[in-house]
């Protein structure tokens, strides 16, 4: 089997998850308590309004005949109309996407790059005070609630050291903060991982022969351990994106930035049904994407993928 | 007189472990002279692997090294820095081939990148000749198609060609000593003629020297000039192959090739010898061989022997010798 057939075989195992996730994303909302056409049209509504407007979101239709409608206008890229904004949803997200992508990959790229440090060096030091140090610092930062502790920084760093803006998106400094609630937040799940995997992997034959070449200690971690944790822990990065991204959703209403997360909580306040399943099901295919996206890159670090892969 | 090029005196290596310490070398001495071809052999557990590794300094890391002088030259080996080690010592003057060749290939880079670190390491050729010099260092332990070869990654081939790989890579670092840990238990009957054939080659063509690790008295007796047989952890004798095969001292060397000759060539038959290996955790007092010796004397049981020298090139510890 070559490399593109273990593509397309991967690519075609995404199509059944993508509409499970499709169908969730769609039932969630209908079995949430609250009609949204109650909620927009108030209290003194009459029966009459209220079927004019359920007619005008095709809500008057049973529920199979609304979902195979929804997916037939999402597959043609048309995620409906906001009912509070009155405006189409893709054009909202486009809004504040960026926004919230910037802070999910900010957020990734401090726990990823931090973890994987303090997990290398707690495996390269095992058991030694610096060991424990990033053991009880992980525990810290997982055990606090994310909002809490945007909430904390926001205190020091932004009301009283007035480091950083205390909310808003204004610049790179303003980044920071939320970046580092996120990155802190998540770490653990890369320096936990991290110093098991390499504790594993240092005690292999391949490194000892390649020291026994007399190849640098640091290349042969850099390197010869390195490329052998890295599978697992793309894996971890897949695993722990969905939880990224419901953090900079957290995280960014606290600082007041305006991007897709504060979208979604006011829109799941309102009932804006349109726009709550257009975002979860943009951030669902994201996840899926990413998932697939760390497959492929396995079969680019590990060569026995791309052999195996058939037989997988 | 011959030049010694590693001699290791009084070594003791002791593993912490769940149960207990395990004293997996208790006083090792031997010497291995320049150019020879040395043989280590032993039952299995006896600490064979152990020395070899901590010649290199490549204990696992619950090891402790607690005595002893590993003079490789007029360096003691013990007393390098892990950096000094790194950049004298392993690769360029000592490599090892590790026992196990299935684990010792990384299985995310191609057999050239792998030799290609030992290649740009020790040969002074410009990048444009590193190619020939990895061919080149595939030919020699005779792998077939190397051109090819190369290209592949460790899960490609056979268990027999990894050791090959193994070999070859080693020997691209051009390295004084080698010790080589069973170089040939992966391979099938007919290759491994072949490679004794290549061994053979290479000490007379490089001068190199080899600390042979084996199970196998056949390959001991083509290959080896000398050999040191150990047994729980200590030596029980160091003399030449001739004196192994015609000349035995030490009551355990005895029973080891005549349980062995005219049986089968394998130290597999040790087994055969009457009682089992001691465990290392709490090894028998006096001579560790003692509960398993026909010979044995009240003092065997209570005093370790001290090797000492029965003749030139011939030491042995044994209470009664
Ligand atoms: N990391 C370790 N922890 C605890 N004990 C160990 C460790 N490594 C080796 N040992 C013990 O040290 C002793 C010597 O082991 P070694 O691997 O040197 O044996 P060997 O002579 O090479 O045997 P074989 O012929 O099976 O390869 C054994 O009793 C083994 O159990
Ligand atoms: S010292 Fe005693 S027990 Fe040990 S080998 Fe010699 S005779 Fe046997
Ligand atoms: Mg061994």
């Amino acid at each position: 089997m070559g490399k593109s057939g273990y593509v397309v075989r991967r690519l075609l195992r995404t199509i059944p998850i993508v509409i499970g996730v499709t169908l969730v994303t769609f039932l969630i909302l209908h079995f949430t308590p609250g009609d949204p056409v109650r909620i927009m049209l108030g209290p003194y509504a009459t029966q009459e309004n209220i079927a004019i407007l359920k007619e005008q979101y095709g809500l008057d239709h049973p529920l199979h005949i609304q979902y195979i409608t929804w997916l037939g206008n999402i597959l043609q890229g048309e995620f409906g109309t906001s009912i509070r904004y009155n405006r189409p949803v893709l054009e909202l997200v486009q809004d504040r996407v960026g926004i919230t992508l910037m802070l999910t990959l900010s957020g990734l790229f401090i726990s990823v790059t931090l973890g994987s440090v303090l997990g290398i060096f707690a495996a390269l030091r095992q058991n030694s005070w610096l060991d424990y140090l990033c053991t009880f610092q992980a525990m810290f930062w997982i055990s606090i609630p994310g909002f809490w502790l945007a909430i904390i920084f926001l205190y020091i760093f932004g009301l009283q050291l007035r480091w950083v803006p205390i909310g808003g998106l204004t610049g790179f400094s303003s980044v920071i903060l939320p970046a580092l609630v996120i990155g802190l937040q998540e770490e653990a799940w890369f320096a936990r991982p991290m110093r098991a995997e390499m504790l594993g992997v240092l005690n292999e034959g391949y490194i000892s022969a390649a020291r026994a070449k007399g190849v640098k200690y640091i290349r042969v971690v850099g390197i010869h351990a390195l490329r052998n944790v890295m599978i697992p822990m793309i894996t971890m990065l897949a695993l722990r994106l969905p939880w990224v991204i419901a953090g900079s959703v957290v995280v960014e209403v606290v600082f007041a930035w305006g991007g897709m997360g504060s979208l979604l909580v006011n829109s799941v306040l309102a009932r804006d049904f349109p726009v709550v399943q257009g975002i979860l099901l943009i951030i669902a295919i994201t996840v899926v994407l990413a998932n697939l996206l760390a497959d492929l890159v396995y079969s680019l670090i590990d060569p026995r993928i791309r052999v195996e892969g058939g037989k997988k | 007189m011959e030049e010694i090029i590693l001699k290791i005196e009084d070594l003791k290596v002791a593993f912490d472990t769940e149960e207990g310490d395990v004293e997996a070398l208790d006083g090792v001495e031997l010497e291995v002279k320049k150019g020879t071809f040395h043989g280590l052999i032993g039952e299995t557990g006896c600490g064979k692997s152990v020395t070899g590794k901590t010649v290199l300094r490549l204990l696992d890391n619950n090891a402790r090294i607690k005595g002893g002088r590993i003079h490789y030259g007029n360096i003691d080996l013990l007393k390098l820095t892990e950096k000094q080690m790194e950049k004298q010592i392993r690769g360029n003057e000592i490599a090892m081939i590790f026992q196990d060749p299935g684990s010792s290939l990384n299985p995310l880079f191609t057999i050239k990148y792998q030799i290609e670190e030992a290649v740009s390491m020790y040969s002074n050729l410009p990048r444009n000749k590193w190619n020939q010099a990895i061919l080149e260092a595939l030919q020699r332990v005779k792998l077939p198609d190397a051109a090819n070869l190369m290209h592949r990654y460790p899960h490609q081939l056979s268990g027999g060609m990894k050791q090959r790989v193994m070999i070859a890579m080693m020997l691209a670092c051009q390295p004084q000593l080698l010790i080589a840990d069973e170089p040939t238990t992966a391979l099938d009957v007919s290759i491994q003629a072949q490679f004794i054939k290549v061994l053979r080659d290479l000490k007379e063509n490089l001068n190199l020297t080899v600390l042979y690790i084996t199970h196998d008295l056949a390959v001991i007796s083509e290959l080896c000039d000398y050999v040191s047989v150990m047994y729980a952890g200590r030596i029980a004798e160091n003399l030449t192959t001739r004196d192994l095969f015609k000349n035995p001292q030490h009551p355990y060397t005895d029973k080891l090739v005549h349980s062995v000759l005219g049986v089968t060539t394998t130290l597999e038959a040790l087994e055969e010898i009457p009682g089992s290996v001691p465990r290392l955790i709490n090894p028998p007092a006096g001579c560790r061989f003692h509960p398993r010796c026909q010979e044995a004397i009240a003092i065997c049981s209570k005093e370790a022997p001290p090797l000492q020298e029965l003749a030139p090139n011939h030491t042995v510890a044994c209470h009664r010798r």
